[in-house]
């Protein structure tokens, strides 16, 4: 597995497995950067309540995450969410579609749920960006999402591109090295010939890069990352292509971890793997001791065991 | 902020249950299987090593990444270039290079979670090794730099989840664990939170042999001839899960089904994997013989003769005197195949029976006249029997103590991995 899937596969486990058979249910499970969901049925068995807490929701309200949630889940979308969450929407196993394929894509539509509230602040950067391409001058909004404790992503759009940086914290000396190597070669690999298409991608450790200077509160620490990813029209002028370029590059910071993960599972791979030989070869060079027979005065052998 | 739920992970030789903290069933059971490119008999091959200087991309393939787990592992075990491997062997993890890759999966791929997040609480079998807790440790605080780790025996666990049933009434980790998985079952002693290692019995009966036990009386009787070779066992499967039960007098239930053979006789319908072809088939005594093996082991295997009600008694027999009461009062069952309706009931009666008898035998050998106030002996089921370690994991990490017995990762980097030889018990009632 390369690339995270941007959906999640609880709700779509769930949800598959109640549109067969209806039942209560009652789960609490995260999706990445500390979303919290909740499934449950509180009327009864056949009406599904899925709830949302995401960190930067009051944010993501003045990006129109709103919006794009009700023309995702229409009606469905419940006026007063949950207690203690920030969005609901209401299933009703009586009114789901009757075809397989239809259920099959209204689930994944719920699977992306997170995917989909998040990308309200990528679609209003693209709109911007048609009216700003038109007036062929000036700067879009600047949109700041935390969807952390300590880390943002920051959105503008300009007349020629849309701006996405990340800033991102290592908790850990060696994820930062890591993390460190694997965003070089990562603006090194795009120099090959097969991903001339992929955005720009520009990193700085430590040093925010000057589109965000100005932003009050950024930390200068050493154990800051910030990545600068530059969207030119052909990574959103389509809207399957748009929609995708999204969904990656929501996950990109948990792409980033994961891929900081497997690279040291790798490495204690290698490690485990060299050991072993080692112990190979201090077993070959172990010294025979000779084996004499040992005897007592009487004549009674003496064994080990 | 508040605080994520923690994460339980119980890996088991055949299935893994991964969930969070405060639900009442794991979100995920699927095997414990990974399937990775290359042959499956291999051991422990040695990664690629690169071989051309150049970028690091045409350095090295991306086959480390290149390998799927569980149910996807069992679908993809046929593709060519895959082998399926177990990366747990009774119990214990027997290759760390899989099981490291097989946990990164599980949390980015399944549980979508950061696991800088969270905390864990992962389990272990009875007498595991510490070497195997450091290692797991060191996997899960280096690699994946976990906030927090607690592992706990999963015998305390399965006592942990009876504490829902409203038959129990104060919350202690004293009492007899008997879990019956799919390959083995044992019934460990546990007094205050600690197992009694020395007393611990292992019985070679589990769900698999009454599984094939069910196919062995259905193929006697001819019923099996209308179901295709390949689909008996998984057949037997379902009829010992649907129909099976634990009966209390095997004379009196013959001549039941005999006499009414249309009330109690069963039908289980199926089809064919392949061709779809439907067939059915007669369900009769296996019906109660069938976990029945428990408790006569002879009508079953000619090496294996010892109930398990004697197994039990000879296990709290074996602990430490002053415990005694505690094991015979609180004896809970956990695992799929303790899941058959009664089997408490008849274990217990079972039970009785034999203590009672020692007791009385004691008094006529005393020759006092005064009479024992008799020993309690009670077997708790309760509905989260079946992945009852898993749920007791959830119970114990939603309670507020679970963060001060974890160890944290800064212990972990001022100590190392031997912080792990010791962990603290907590919950009860004490």
């Amino acid at each position: 597995m390369i690339l995270l899937e941007a959906h999640n596969v609880i709700i779509q486990q769930t949800l598959t497995e109640k549109f067969v058979k209806a039942g209560s249910v009652d789960v609490k499970f995260v999706d990445y950067d500390g979303v919290r969901f909740r499934i449950s049925t509180p009327e009864k068995k056949t009406k599904l309540l899925l709830s949302m807490h995401i960190r930067c929701w009051d944010e993501l309200l003045n990006y129109g995450a709103l919006e794009v949630l009700q023309r995702e889940y229409g009606a469905r979308l419940q006026a007063t969410p949950e207690p203690d969450y920030n969005v609901s929407i209401e299933i009703d196993l009586e009114s789901i579609p009757e075809s397989q394929e239809e259920r099959d894509a209204f689930i994944m539509s719920a699977a992306l749920f997170k995917r989909n509230a998040l990308a309200a602040p990528f679609e209003l950067a693209f709109k911007e960006f048609k009216d700003l391409e038109a007036a062929e001058s000036g700067k879009g909004n600047f949109m700041e999402v935390h969807y952390r404790d300590e880390e943002a992503i920051y959105i503008q759009a300009s007349p020629d591109r849309v701006t996405v940086i990340f800033s991102t914290v290592f908790s850990d000396e060696t994820d930062r090295i890591f993390g460190k190597v694997f965003l070089q070669e990562f603006v090194d690999a795009r120099r090959l010939p097969a991903i001339q298409n992929a955005p720009q991608v520009l990193y700085s450790n430590r040093e925010p890069p000057l589109e965000i200077r100005h932003v009050p509160g950024l930390r200068n620490s050493e154990d800051m990352g910030y990545v600068t990813f530059v969207l030119f029209p052909r990574h959103f002028s389509n809207p399957s292509v748009s929609a995708a370029t999204i969904s990656h590059i929501q996950l990109f910071r948990d792409y980033l971890h994961y891929h900081i993960k497997c690279s040291k599972a790798y490495m204690h791979s290698r490690m485990r793997h060299r050991v072993a030989e080692f112990q190979k070869v201090l077993n070959r060079a172990r010294p025979e001791v000779a084996q004499t027979e040992r005897k007592t005065i009487s004549g009674k052998t003496m064994v080990s065991r | 902020m508040s605080q994520l739920s923690p994460i339980i992970c119980d890996n088991g030789t055949g299935f893994s249950k991964i969930g969070f903290a405060g639900n009442s069933d794991p979100s995920f059971v699927f095997p414990t299987a990974i399937a990775t490119r290359g042959p499956a008999a291999q051991q422990s091959r040695a990664p690629a090593v690169p071989s051309k200087p150049g970028h690091l991309a045409s350095k090295r393939g991306v086959e480390d990444l290149d390998f799927f787990i569980g149910d996807e592992a069992l679908a993809n075990a046929k593709t060519p270039g895959y082998g399926v491997h177990y990366p747990i062997r009774h119990g214990m993890i027997d290759n760390w290079d899989y099981m490291e890759r097989y946990w990164e999966q599980t949390i980015f791929k399944y549980l979508r979670a950061e696991p800088e997040d969270h905390y864990f609480l992962l389990t272990e079998p009875p007498l595991n090794a510490p070497e195997n807790r450091e290692q797991t440790a060191e996997i899960f605080f280096e690699s994946f730099n976990i906030k927090g780790l607690y592992i706990a025996v999963q015998a305390v666990l399965a006592l942990a989840a009876s504490w829902t049933s409203n038959r129990v009434t104060d919350r202690t980790l004293t009492g007899t664990v008997i879990d019956s998985g799919d390959g083995v079952t044992h019934v460990i002693p546990c007094a205050e939170g600690y197992v009694i290692g020395s007393a611990i019995k292992h019985i070679p009966i589990a769900g698999r042999d009454i599984s094939q036990f069910v196919l062995n009386l259905m193929r006697e009787r001819g019923e099996m001839a209308s179901v295709p070779p390949e689909d008996q066992l998984r057949v037997a499967g379902k009829v010992k899960e649907q129909y099976s039960y634990v009966c209390q007098d095997i004379v009196r239930e013959f001549r039941k089904y005999d006499q009414e053979p249309y009330k109690y006789f069963e039908r289980y319908e199926g089809e064919h994997s392949v061709t779809g072809r439907k067939y059915g088939v007669d369900v009769g005594y296996e019906r109660f013989l069938a976990p029945e093996i428990f408790f006569n082991p002879e009508i079953y295997s000619s090496d294996f003769l010892t109930p398990l009600s004697d197994t039990v008694d000879d296990v709290i027999q074996q602990s430490p005197i002053d415990v005694r009461r505690g094991l015979y009062k609180n004896i809970v069952l956990s695992g799929g195949s303790t899941m058959f309706q009664h089997f408490g009931n008849r274990l217990k009666r079972d039970l009785k029976v034999i203590v009672d008898r020692r007791l009385d035998a004691s008094a006529l050998a005393s020759g006092s006249t005064q009479k024992s106030s008799g020993v309690e002996v009670d077997v708790i089921s309760h509905k989260h029997q079946r992945y009852a370690v898993w749920f007791g994991g959830s119970l114990l990490a939603s309670l507020p103590e679970f963060y001060q017995s974890c160890h944290t990762k800064a212990q972990y980097d001022e100590i190392g991995p031997s912080i792990c030889r010791r962990y603290q018990i907590f919950g009860t009632a004490l």
